[in-house]
């Protein structure tokens, strides 16, 4: 009975993968030790480290969603040829464009911005972001990505997935997969939303699709108990509690007697053990008593505007430090930065809640030399249109848009790629979603093509059949 | 048709040369694509071993040539609790328990078993792993994940047919064809809501990209569904060693190019004829009231409408000016799928009316509320497939990408492995008769995986794993058979059945309930979950079935077995979903999960919760549900610590602690011991052992709350329990 191992589906595809030839892992042989091992904790405990395919820039992520897609041309990717061309629509060779919302043969629009030259890489940032132009030396910028979806529940999810459909595991849950985690007594992957709503296409986004529900993201909640169902009810109390508990560990131990080989049972009890002590561990990871005011301050905890989103990086950085492999922060969830119109109060808004929190982090995990070993990824699903939607907002712009990335075995200070005069289309150094993750995955210490699992008949990977490592961008 | 028989004839041969009995490292990688013949039943060495029936001779076999014994008879208090969480997802009552313990006859368990296969209950358990495979939902999935008020009936249409034991090549035709195949039987067509359950982007722009998306999955979820064939793997390029090629993809997505979504009525065509008249002569009494209310309406509607058309490339929005009969077969659908979502613009326009507009309407509603009690009541309606009378030429498209179609137009036609001619396709009425053809060619006792893949489905539900362990993959990347032969005999079994039953009656063709009986009733089945070590050595993943492999509760059985136990179960079967509580704060995108207010209601089997792309019901995600965006052959068993905190901590699963331990004290009265026992007795289906019953005695003794809060936790605990949890 191997089957409820989560991590491979059979006995069989356990062999194939650890024994080469069908996209082996490096894996194998702490894997192979696992299995001679075969003691519970080895054999039932799937988030166990692991080492990957060669020795890895980051061991943590932190991917900072901006939900419903900044507008690129307004932030990081200046445009005077769209200022000089406002009100007119884009020349004819640019032939007919689709966008959701039609807006393809609409008048350009100029952005409202004011771009300058930050740090000594003089990379650019629009005035929406002072605190981040600050960090201009720790930020790779890629300007041309590409995205397959126009619509946001697709898009949100190939950022997530790698395909614009639902079903497939999320990057977070591959890290998982591979690497197993550092804390076994915190989720190893762990989902914040900001903005009281909820990402488009919801928890499928932190989901692991085809593989075991192990590897899924744990969807974070505000106050002191994060996890849902974390604590004993008040009305049954701790000491009620721990005797349910132990009667459950005698009587389990009893049915045990009879069935000493199946490690399922062991497994199922560990769970219990490990339930108890996230009972503990997850409030000290959330609690910020210990935090100084000045830390707190620096993420804005103490602005209205930015003290949702600045409690949640700061949180991401005390997880990251405790051993989490993976988080990810939706900034504006259920998207909030999709500025069809007004794009001026819109992202105005979301800028000021996000620029300030987002320099935190990178400072904090800098100063506390954590900067080096964690990815931190700012983005979201697509950028926007330089046509004007309405007379004040801007479309869906899958065709081209920024991403930023810093620490973890990234150049700060660095432009990746270009788009058109307008900032429609991608044209140099195109970095497709799926050329993205097999970044970050590298990043990782992963071959994209090699780290796969094996559902419906494939070897199935994050990048699906493509993605190219941006390799410009390392260290 | 014609059934190619190229491969396992001469695989066939080798095995018997080299072996007795066949097993999984002789079979050829392409093993499935062929049937050999009816292979004979294996004799065995053991004169004295337990043979119920020839499934045991197979096993056995297989044993002996590897020198394992198999375990020995499960007790009756096992057997009963496993043959009941099996055939109809639910525990035993006590009551049940000791009439079996009891029962001195020698057919005891048969009896139990043909009570279980005729209980209403069976074809409710059996539904939510067809489910599964089906990718069935009730919404639509993406962000809007619309609701489709409709689906239920094909849940309900499964739960009936497995519990009328519907012949099986019936069952699958009524999905991929029942309005051409059976167009005088008004629930055949509620099958080919088989067809419906594909994810759908609404409101998406792209309409071509959104109807290849639709074709890939119908297809990907047929073959996999009724041939356990990954057919998606060829969609972009053939691919070294798989015979499946990308022709072949497109060729039998063909079969469905010209698909026409419709809600149709569940009713006669004199039903039908009868509606139309009174619905005819109503709109006719209220055409004028229904026209004042459309003046007030329509310049807000066009104005939604215009906007919503605004959204679309125009090569798309200018089919809505055309008649659909200039529409090509291609463009028909297109203009469906933007009418609806143009229609859906301007649907609800109250809100924008003026005040004095809105009183106008309101006076006229009333009206129209005056005379709509002469308004026939609407008929049931199913969420069915049919065919556009001429089918969108389908062509192979390079990389799988609907912009790069290759120019020769590609005609229906099977998987060239298997049967390399091109479908035989009459219309058939209305429709072109594409789908009957691909549905006689699967429903055929001829075609080598038909009836191989759903015996080995059975197998997998009754052994936790499949003779094929890759039950959605009989193809060269899935598992090879651990018993060929006895995957072969069991297919033969169901489409020409030899095994009488205990009364002597020859089983009809096609029969699922046939095979359940010969699964369950076999003495492979009715085996212990211990065995001995030293077969424990020589097969550690009980691969060839040395001992009974005991499984653990999926969810959907988890909360009906918790709601069995406390006495809340309610077994009122079919009709639209309910919506049970879920944790607070927790909501997915698109239509909201308003809770059922009755909570009678609530309290129902779990195949009757409301089915939500965007948030399965948490309890059942929590135990491996799959998400229903795509066909699932096998769930996962994963065992983690939010499982252990929701039993610990969940209000739901608390409310059933509480209920279950009323129940306990109303039956057993204020006895600690009568308590325990009673307790026991309902959870476990077995009184305690002593030195249970002393712990428990202990822990009720030194509990420092209230007696009830002391017997709440007990029953809480007892829910808690791998004993509960996991059945042996």
């Amino acid at each position: 009975m191997n089957q409820h191992i989560p991590a491979f589906r059979s006995r069989r595809d356990f062999l194939r993968l650890a024994g080469g030839g069908f996209g082996s892992l490096a894996l194998a042989a702490l894997a192979a030790e696992a299995d001679a091992r075969s003691g519970p904790s080895a054999e039932t405990n799937p988030f166990l480290p692991k080492q990957p395919h060669f020795k890895a820039k980051a061991k943590s992520v932190i991917f900072l969603f901006m939900e419903g897609g900044p507008s690129h041309i307004d932030l990081f990717d200046p445009k005077p040829e769209l200022t000089r061309m406002h009100g007119k629509p884009l020349p004819a060779s640019f032939g007919k464009v689709i966008t959701p919302m039609g807006t393809g043969g609409n008048s350009l629009l100029a952005s409202k911005r004011k771009f300058k030259k930050h740090g000594q890489s003089g990379l650019d940032f629009s005035d929406w972001v002072p605190h981040m132009a600050k960090c201009a030396d720790d930020f790779a910028v890629l300007r041309a990505c590409q995205a397959d979806g126009l619509n946001h529940v697709g898009s949100v999810c190939q950022m997530n997935t790698g395909s614009i459909l639902a079903g497939r595991p999320s990057l977070g849950s591959w890290a998982l997969y591979g690497l197993g985690t550092e804390n076994q007594n915190l989720p190893g992957f762990v989902v914040f939303t900001e903005g009281g709503g909820q990402p488009f296409g919801g928890a499928r986004n932190w989901g692991t699709g085809y593989m075991p529900a192990t590897y899924q993201g744990t969807l974070f909640r505000d106050g002191p108990n994060p996890i849902l169902n974390l604590n004993t009810p008040a009305d049954v109390g701790d000491d009620r509690q721990k005797a349910k508990l132990d009667l459950v560990g005698k009587l389990n131990d009893i049915h045990r007697r009879e069935r000493s080989d199946d490690t399922r049972l062991d497994a199922r009890q560990n769970a219990y053990e490990l339930a108890f002590k996230m009972q503990s561990s997850a409030p000290e990871a959330v609690d910020l008593s210990k935090e100084s005011e000045k830390v707190k301050e620096a993420y804005g905890l103490n602005r209205k505007e930015t003290a949702d989103f600045g409690h949640r990086c700061l949180l991401a950085r005390r997880l990251v430090e405790r051993g989490v492999r993976f988080v990810q922060i939706y900034c504006g969830a259920g998207s909030q930065w999709d500025a069809h119109s007004d794009i001026e109060g819109n992202h105005g808004r979301l800028c000021t809640r996000a620029d300030k929190p987002t320099a935190a982090l990178i400072n904090d995990l800098k100063a506390r030399g954590m900067l080096d070993d964690t990815l931190v990824i700012w983005g979201g699903e697509f950028g926007r249109t330089p046509m004007s939607e309405g007379t004040t907002g801007r479309d869906h712009n899958p065709y081209g848009f920024s991403m930023l990335m810093a620490g973890g075995g990234v150049k700060g200070g660095m432009v990746h790629g270009t788009t058109d005069e307008f900032g429609l289309y991608g044209v140099e150094n195109r970095v497709h979603v799926h050329d993205f993750h097999a970044t970050i995955l590298h990043l990782l210490g992963f071959d994209h093509e090699r780290l796969t699992f094996f559902h419906n008949g494939r070897d199935e990977r994050l990048t699906d059949v493509s993605g190219r490592v941006a390799q410009e961008i390392l260290l | 048709m014609r059934f190619l028989s190229r491969f396992s004839a001469i695989a066939v041969l080798v095995v018997f040369a080299l072996a007795p009995v066949a097993t999984a490292d002789d079979v050829l990688p392409n093993w499935a694509y062929d049937l050999g013949a009816r292979p004979a039943v294996p004799q065995v060495r053991d004169a004295k071993a337990r043979i119920d029936n020839p499934i045991d001779r197979f096993v056995l076999a297989r044993l002996e040539s590897k020198g394992i014994k198999p375990a020995r008879e499960a007790d009756r208090r096992t057997l009963i609790r496993r043959v009941y969480f099996d055939l109809i997802g639910l525990p035993p009552t006590p009551e049940q328990v000791e009439v079996f313990v009891n029962d001195k006859s020698p057919v005891a368990y048969e009896k139990v078993v043909d009570e279980l296969l005729a209980s209403p209950r069976f074809g409710e358990r059996m539904a939510e792993w067809w489910l599964d495979v089906t990718r069935y939902a009730e919404t639509d999935g993406f962000n809007s994940d619309f609701v489709r008020p409709n689906a239920w009936r094909y849940r309900d249409w499964v739960i009936k047919s497995f519990n009328q034991d519907k012949p099986y090549d019936r069952f699958v035709k009524e999905q991929l064809a029942g309005d051409e195949l059976f167009p005088a039987d008004p629930e055949a067509i509620v099958g080919t809501g088989f067809l419906r359950h594909f994810p759908d982007e609404y409101n998406a722009v792209n309409l071509e990209q959104r109807r290849q998306e639709i074709l890939n999955d119908i297809a990907d979820t047929t073959s996999a569904t009724f041939l356990g064939l990954t057919l998606g793997c060829a969609k972009c390029h053939d691919h070294k060693y798989d015979p499946i090629l990308q022709y072949d993809y497109y060729r039998f997505q063909s079969f469905f190019a010209g698909m026409w979504p419709v809600e149709a009525p569940i009713a006669t065509a004199k039903q039908k004829a009868a509606y139309d008249k009174a619905l005819a002569a109503w709109e006719a009494k209220t055409a004028d009231v229904r026209a004042a209310i459309e003046k007030i309406e329509s310049p807000y509607r066009s104005r939604a409408q215009i906007k919503q058309r605004g959204r679309f490339p125009d090569e798309y929005a200018t089919l809505l000016d055309i008649p659909a009969e200039k529409l090509s077969p291609l463009e028909r659908q297109l203009q469906v799928m933007i009418g609806k979502q143009i229609e859906g613009a301007g649907a609800d326009v109250t809100k924008s009316l003026k005040p004095d507009e809105k009183k106008q309407r309101e006076e006229l509603e009333k009206q129209l509320a005056e005379l709509t009690k002469e308004k026939p009541k609407p008929l049931p309606l199913a969420m069915a497939m049919t065919d556009l009378p001429t089918p969108p030429p389908t062509k192979l498209l390079k990389r799988g990408n609907w912009r790069f179609p290759d120019k020769e137009e590609i005609v229906p036609g099977f998987l060239s492995a298997i049967d390399d001619t091109d479908a035989v396709v009459k219309a058939t009425g209305q429709t072109p008769g594409r789908r009957a053809a691909l549905a006689n060619w699967i429903a055929s006792e001829k075609n080598p995986l038909t009836a191989r893949v759903i015996a080995n489905r059975l197998w997998q539900h009754h052994f936790d794993r499949g003779i094929v362990a890759t039950a959605g993959d009989f193809g060269v990347t899935g598992d090879r058979p651990t018993h060929p032969e006895l995957l072969d005999w069991l297919a033969y079994e169901l489409t020409d059945p030899t095994i009488r039953t205990e009364e002597g009656e020859q089983p009809p063709k096609w029969s699922l309930k046939h095979l359940h009986r010969l699964m369950v009733t076999s003495a492979t089945y009715r085996q212990s979950a211990q065995g001995d070590a030293e077969s424990a050595k020589a097969d550690p993943d009980n691969q060839l079935l040395w001992r009974f492999p005991g499984r653990r509760l999926d969810g959907e059985s988890l909360r009906d077995a918790m709601l069995a136990v406390s006495g809340r179960l309610n077994l009122k079967a079919g009709g639209p979903s309910v919506y049970p509580e879920i944790p607070a704060g927790l909501k997915g995108a698109g239509s909201p999960w308003t809770v059922t207010a009755d909570a009678k209601e609530r309290d129902r089997r779990s195949v009757y919760v409301f089915v939500k792309r965007n948030l399965r019901y948490p309890l059942f995600t929590l135990f491996d549900a799959p998400d229903r965006n795509e066909t699932c052959s096998r769930r996962y068993a994963t065992t983690t610590a939010p499982q252990a905190l929701t039993l610990l901590n969940d209000p739901l699963i608390l409310s059933f602690a509480k209920a279950f331990a009323t129940r306990v004290i109303k039956e057993a009265g204020n006895d600690s011991a009568k308590i325990i026992d009673r307790a026991y007795l309902l959870a476990l289906g077995r009184h305690p052992t002593s030195e249970e019953r002393d712990i428990l005695l202990g822990y009720l003794k030194d509990h420092t709350g209230s007696t009830s809060d002391a017997v709440v936790d007990l029953c809480h605990a007892l829910m808690n329990l791998n004993e509960f949890l996991y059945v042996d």
